[in-house]
């Protein structure tokens, strides 16, 4: 048996390593089920939410189980077009649990979040119908966690991906149909279009909607940081898409910014995030195709109306006519800054 | 976004006297959760101890805030939340449940009462009801007659206290707490751990 303790990452003081590395090689000998693991390593995140290994650990297990058969991932279902296949929507809807549980026992938990970030790439496929369906049930926990970056960074991603995803049409945009991802059926013709028509996702009304959600958080809750954070990322992604700032957007494209996050331009404070090998706060992988394509198309659109502006500055003229709260005042006034220095 | 315990107290002359109370400890782990409890009664009373009649303050300690009001007729109310519940609403809630109560229980009994005698039965479901701020209080938005620049902010427990009075030896003395509780505060204390209590 090749000794596990001489591979790279395996030193011997690492705590629980040889126990990995022993529940690896059951579940490779077939002797351990690896949704039985999965399920101990949900226990196992009751007590400990917040543990990198278990979390490691179980997209290693997660990884397993979709490689392992020669049952398909992903299958085409008439006109919905390729999505995951029931075994793995079973699989993500577990991890989406998990993920949200271990959420609500730590505050600003980024490695449950970045897992269930890493889920949605890697197990879904970033598939639309799962993002919306994600940026709806996740609405409710984070209007009761207001203060939790890592939840409101979760729905920036949603967002993101779903800007990245399609191509725009006017003012409504399609799903892009086709993707890297290995299907048994490509989808024929007459299909693909059929999808497109039903999976039409209006994006200016999905980011619309975040922003009065936005103001309608900031207004009940004043005084948390992440809020107006989160209002940066929409208020970006809303004027992006339109056009509004096409110099930005090729700073926004994952080639420009290797391992990116946004504070290049300065939208998220220093926060708690590092850049890690999982890439969850810059772009996906599929999106960088579509991306390069948005931002050439982009950069030929005329300059910006300042309509979006305008609103926000008199949004925060409100806040700052009827707040009591200090700290309300300090975050609207940075967020005007902010906003001057995007149309400069 | 959480409310974790919701008292009514007494401030008399020497001490403040418990008259009832309720609590929401379920996010603690099963085994804290009685000395959670303990700390949230102790934590009430000494800071309406500390609080001067006509007065509201919200004291921070870690990752909590107690929003006290104490009203001139002696008449107190502690709430303990977490710091992203709204103060305003936690104020509002606090007012609410005073005014009830006094309606409800007779002045005479408060100086002497325990939550054992007292007869008030709505604080359980006040506390239940305002775990969201938004459905319990739909006017959250409006600005209230409350003027927030009155409300006196304490950054830690400490600074309710008297000069050289230490938190340690007031955990020591306490009635309130019992053995487990004050040995847990001990080893809690030690380990600067982020799931200490008070």
């Amino acid at each position: 048996m090749a000794d596990s303790r001489t591979k790279p990452g395996n030193t011997p003081n690492e705590p629980g390593t040889s126990l990995r590395d022993r529940k690896k090689e059951l579940i490779l000998s077939g002797t351990l089920n690896p949704i039985k693991d999965l399920h101990l390593g949900k226990l196992a995140l009751t007590k400990f939410p917040k543990s990198p290994e278990t979390w490691i650990h179980r997209r290693w297990v997660l990884q397993q189980l979709i490689q392992e058969t020669s049952l398909p991932s992903f299958v085409t279902k008439g006109n919905l077009g390729i999505i995951p296949a029931e075994r793995t929507q079973q699989l993500i809807r577990e991890e989406m649990e998990v993920c949200g549980e271990a959420a609500g026992r730590y505050p600003s938990n980024y490695n449950a979040w970045s897992h269930r970030i890493w889920v949605l790439q890697h197990l879904a496929k970033l598939d639309v119908k799962i993002l919306l369906d994600e940026l709806s049930s996740t609405k409710h926990w984070a209007s009761m966690h207001v203060s939790d970056h890592s939840g409101f960074h979760y729905r920036q991603f949603l967002l993101k991906s779903l800007v990245s995803q399609t191509v725009t049409d006017g003012s409504v945009l399609e799903q892009n149909t086709l993707r890297s991802e290995p299907a048994i059926v490509l989808p024929k013709d007459e299909e693909a279009v059929a999808s497109a028509e039903e999976s039409r996702v209006n994006l200016p009304h999905l980011l619309e909607e975040e922003v009065e959600f936005s103001t309608d958080l900031i207004d009940s809750y004043p005084g948390h940081e992440t809020l107006w954070c989160h209002r940066r990322h929409v208020f970006y992604l809303q004027h992006h898409l339109n056009g509004r700032f096409p110099h930005s957007v090729v700073q926004l494209s994952p080639a420009d910014n290797p391992g990116g996050t946004l504070s290049d331009l300065h939208l998220i404070p220093a926060g708690p995030h590092t850049s890690q090998a999982m890439e969850v706060d810059g772009l996906s992988d599929s999106s960088k195709q579509g991306y390069s394509q948005e931002t050439k198309r982009l950069k030929r659109t005329p300059a910006p109306d300042s309509l979006g502006l305008e609103m926000e500055h008199r949004f925060i003229d409100q806040v700052l006519s009827t707040c009591r709260n200090v700290e309300q005042a300090r975050f609207a006034n940075a967020y005007r800054k902010w906003l001057v220095t995007l149309s400069q | 976004m959480r409310l974790y315990s919701l008292s009514v107290l007494y401030k008399g002359d020497a001490k403040a006297v418990l008259l009832k109370a309720a609590y929401d400890v379920s996010s603690f782990s099963f085994f804290q959760r009685s000395s959670v409890q303990e700390f949230m009664t102790f934590t009430s009373q000494l800071i309406v101890e500390r609080s001067s009649k006509g007065s509201r303050a919200s004291v921070k300690e870690q990752e909590y805030l107690c929003h006290v009001y104490v009203r001139n007729d002696s008449l107190a109310g502690v709430v303990i939340a977490d710091s992203e519940y709204p103060s305003r609403v936690a104020f509002t809630l606090l007012e609410k449940v005073l005014d009830e109560f006094s309606k409800q229980v007779d002045r005479i009994d408060w100086p002497v009462g325990s939550p054992d005698t007292i007869q008030y039965a709505g604080l359980d479901g006040h506390l239940s009801r305002y775990q969201n701020p938004r459905e319990a209080d739909p006017m959250t938005k409006v600005q209230a007659e409350l003027d927030e620049t009155k409300i006196i902010l304490h950054n830690t427990m400490e600074s309710l206290l008297e000069r050289g009075e230490k938190l340690d030896d007031l955990v020591s003395k306490s009635e309130v707490l019992g053995i487990q509780s004050k040995a847990f505060y001990k080893t809690a204390r030690k380990q600067n751990s982020c799931c200490a209590i008070m």
